[in-house]
């Protein structure tokens, strides 16, 4: 045997196997039809990109103000102590930092320390695509021979991966239109029709309604999924940017969506100043 | 005159049979089981509930059902004609109109999407959905729940206006917005469109079924809710409870059995309480529709369970989002309504509203 | 009883059902039946939301000022079926709405009768786009 040739293979070998517990040929078993893999199951992303997409350092809150020694949780929000805190994040952003033109940089600027007030989360808005992904609710993927629906837990938010030509979206809408394909394993899916009014996490990353998706599913083992997105937005953006994510399958037995039909947590907030008799408020 | 009821009525038969002929041809899975996925539009004119004329009699005569499709057309052909652009507002004091039109007129016809006609299972009209009981309405309720009927119907009144709550004291309907109904909150679809049982609306009435053999996804329109049925699945435990209710789903041959149980206190399903129990079922009929039939029990409720059944049929419509909350500028605009109501009776007479 | 069975039959679903049942929220909870008002004016922007669609119009008041109104239509969705899209009802469309005012005493109303300047109903095209189903088109599917 080539020694040469052995190392490369260990080479090669190894690079496969950097992944723990996830090998380089995985194929997944086939669903329903026979023809592509199966993606049925319940499904989560386990990362902060919901906080801040980017690499980050833990911080003190989601709104911020300055402090004497540096930033401080905002006002109406110092009640959390630590639980206001933002966890520490690697990033799911692949080829950062984000290519923002300059007047979208500042609108994020803008979002970030008007968090509370701007954030669509905060009034339990559906988060549009990509961010219902990586919400920390657990989603559905229900897959027959031909459909695809995509269920998540979070305000109920659901859409409907169409697996043919339904033309140009009429009218935009929150969760946009979802066209998909088969390239061999890999399910990609084309979101088009989002409006302007979803965000890509808590930090006030945000787009316009010019904004395109295109998402990469790939099983990469019996309970995981690679997720991929690229996003286009040729008016906040200077080119192309990607995130990438596991997706880890929830393993409980029981494992299923639960509601969280947010709607009801947020009425006092949104509509309890109209109340007869109105509580107290901040 | 009755030349187009005449041949409305041969086309509707006609079409009945033409169905006949197919239906040896069930589409089936790989796994032999009939297949339900598609979209389905089931509006329909056919009520509920049986008018009292029609007694027990569940069948309508194609005549009649001739005439409700003529009227239903030449209903909206007249909302659909031109105005007189230079015309003036409309009465002060309302216009008359009643139900959800609430005497300010609703809106234009063209938004609305309740079907053409009656519908036919195997050929036949239908005067109702319900079929059980024989005279097809709902069955007697329980003191309890006739009591609570009247208490919530104290809410309803014409619109004057006016903040009459005040003068009958007591909780008005505008106090909280948790006291408006839950297709006005966004929480759900109004008028158990999802429910389950799912019933036909005012519009919004297309279906999506996704099947495979371990989950039967069933998407309602409004409020983009999607019922997950699991399986030869046993349902969730007591503590644990739902919107939709909790499904789980069974084969009987070629019938497709969901038995919903653990909902809420707040149900869709109007005047039902957390004890509901709904079981439905799909088949595929001799005229090749998609038969959607239901049973509905509360004994909190009703004295008796009560059924149904009506076609879901197949449609090449798309559905839409339906994001509610997002766009809820209305239940804002309520609550305020109600506030500044209160405060102008209460100005011009000190001593209303006091409790 | 002297309704056509017709008539019952189609109103079935409204009129029949309990008071629950019906659309979204009652048009009695949102608009005051005391504040008649017709609105005359262009388009500026036409929210393709749910659960109601909303058209702002400019309004040009005696004094020469104007304002702007917002006036409730029903679900989009309807339309989108009837191969309408958010490019439909272009801003600059003059339009001429009878309503009545919401009671919160804002500038909304609803969309009572939503016509253009030559009276007919908006979204009528002329390319048959918009005709909810009244059977009286082929191409229809049932």
């Amino acid at each position: 045997m080539l020694r040469g040739a052995g190392s490369w293979i260990t080479i090669v070998t190894l690079a496969a196997l950097a992944t723990p517990g996830v090998a380089a040929d995985y194929v997944a078993p086939r669903g329903p039809g026979g023809e592509h893999p199966d993606l049925n199951g319940i499904w989560q992303a386990l990362n902060t990109a919901n906080y801040d997409i980017e690499r980050h350092l833990a911080r003190h809150s989601m709104q911020l103000r300055d402090g004497p020694h540096g930033p401080l949780p905002a006002v109406d929000l110092l009640k959390l102590g630590a639980v206001g805190a933002v966890p520490p994040g690697l990033g799911v952003v692949t080829d950062g930092p984000l290519p923002y033109t300059p007047e979208g940089l500042a609108k994020k600027r803008e979002n970030a320390a008007n968090w509370l007030e701007r954030d669509p989360e905060v009034k339990c808005y559906l988060p549009g695509v990509p961010r219902a992904t990586y919400m920390p609710h657990p989603f559905q993927i229900q897959q027959s021979a031909a459909a695809i629906l995509i269920m998540y837990q979070y305000a109920n938010a659901v859409r409907e991966v169409y697996m043919e030509d339904v033309g140009e979206a009429p009218v935009d809408s929150w969760m946009g239109q979802s066209v998909g394909r088969w390239e061999g394993d890999t399910l990609v899916v084309e979101v088009t029709g989002l409006n302007d009014q979803t965000w890509f996490d808590r930090a006030g990353n945000h787009h316009s309604d010019q904004l395109k998706v295109t998402e990469r599913y790939t099983p990469v083992g019996p309970h995981h999924l690679r997720y991929e997105a690229t996003i286009e937005d040729p008016v906040t953006f200077t080119r192309p940017w990607k995130m990438s994510m596991p997706l880890y399958r929830r393993m409980e037995p029981d494992a299923r969506l639960l509601d969280f039909r947010c709607v009801e947590f947020v009425e006092e907030l949104m509509y309890g100043e109209w109340r007869r008799q109105p509580l107290p408020r901040p | 005159m009755n030349t187009l009821s005449g041949s409305l009525a041969g086309g509707l038969l006609a079409a009945g049979l033409a169905g006949a002929a197919m239906a040896a041809e069930i589409p089936r899975t790989p796994e032999g089981r009939p297949d339900f996925s598609g979209t389905y539009n089931v509006a329909t004119l056919t009520p509920l509930q049986r008018p009292e004329m029609f007694g027990d009699n569940l069948v309508l005569a194609p005549e009649e059902a001739a005439r409700i499709a003529e009227e239903e057309a030449a209903r909206l052909a007249e909302d659909l004609e031109r105005d007189d652009p230079n015309r003036g507002a409309p009465p002060k004091g309302g216009d008359g109109s009643t139900g959800a039109a609430g005497n300010v007129g609703g809106y234009n016809a063209f938004w609305i999407e309740r079907g053409d006609g009656a519908f036919q299972i195997n050929g036949e009209f239908r005067t109702s959905i319900i079929t059980d009981p024989a005279n097809g309405r709902f069955p007697t309720m329980t003191a309890a729940a006739m009591k609570g009927l009247m208490e919530r119907r104290r809410f309803y009144r014409e619109n004057t206006g006016e903040a009459w709550w005040l003068e009958a004291g007591g909780v008005g309907p505008y106090d909280d917005p948790e006291l408006r109904p839950l297709g006005e909150r966004c929480l759900l679809g109004f008028g158990s469109t999802a429910g389950p049982p799912m019933l036909p609306v005012l519009y919004n009435n297309t279906k999506r079924i996704i099947q495979n053999p371990d989950t039967v996804v069933i998407l309602v329109e409004m409020n983009h809710d999607a019922r997950i049925v699991r399986m030869n699945a046993e349902h969730a435990p007591p503590d644990q409870r739902f919107w939709l209710g909790d499904s789980i789903g069974y084969w009987e041959g070629d019938t497709l059995v969901v038995d919903t149980t653990n909902f809420r206190n707040e149900t869709a399903m109007y005047n039902a309480t957390r004890d509901l129990h709904v079981v439905e079922r799909f088949r595929y009929g001799e005229d090749g529709q998609l038969i959607y039939s239901f049973t509905v029990e509360d004994p909190n409720v009703w004295t008796e369970p009560w059924s149904g059944e009506y076609p879901w049929p197949r449609t090449d419509d798309r559905m839409f989002e339906y994001a509610c909350h997002e766009g809820n500028y209305a239940l804002g605009g309520i609550l305020r309504g109600a506030r500044i109501l209160e405060q102008e009776t209460m100005d011009a007479k000190p001593d209303a509203g006091s409790d | 009883m002297n309704q056509t069975l017709a008539t019952i039959l189609a109103a079935g679903a409204v009129a029949l059902a309990p008071v629950a049942a019906l659309a979204h929220h009652a048009f009695g909870a949102e608009f005051d039946p005391n504040r008649p008002l017709v609105l005359r004016g262009p388009v500026t922007k036409v929210e393709w939301v749910n659960p109601h669609t909303w058209i702002h119009i400019q309004v040009e008041k005696e004094d020469g000022t104007s304002e702007d109104w917002m006036v409730e239509g029903g679900t989009p969705n309807t339309l989108l079926r009837n191969g309408l899209n958010k490019r439909s009802l272009e801003p600059g469309t003059f339009i001429v709405v009878d309503g009545y005012q919401s009671k919160d005493r804002s500038n909304r109303a609803n969309g009572r009768n939503v016509t253009l300047e030559n009276g007919e109903k908006i979204f009528m095209g002329s390319s048959g786009t918009g005709a909810p189903r009244d059977g009286a088109d082929p191409r229809e599917r049932r």
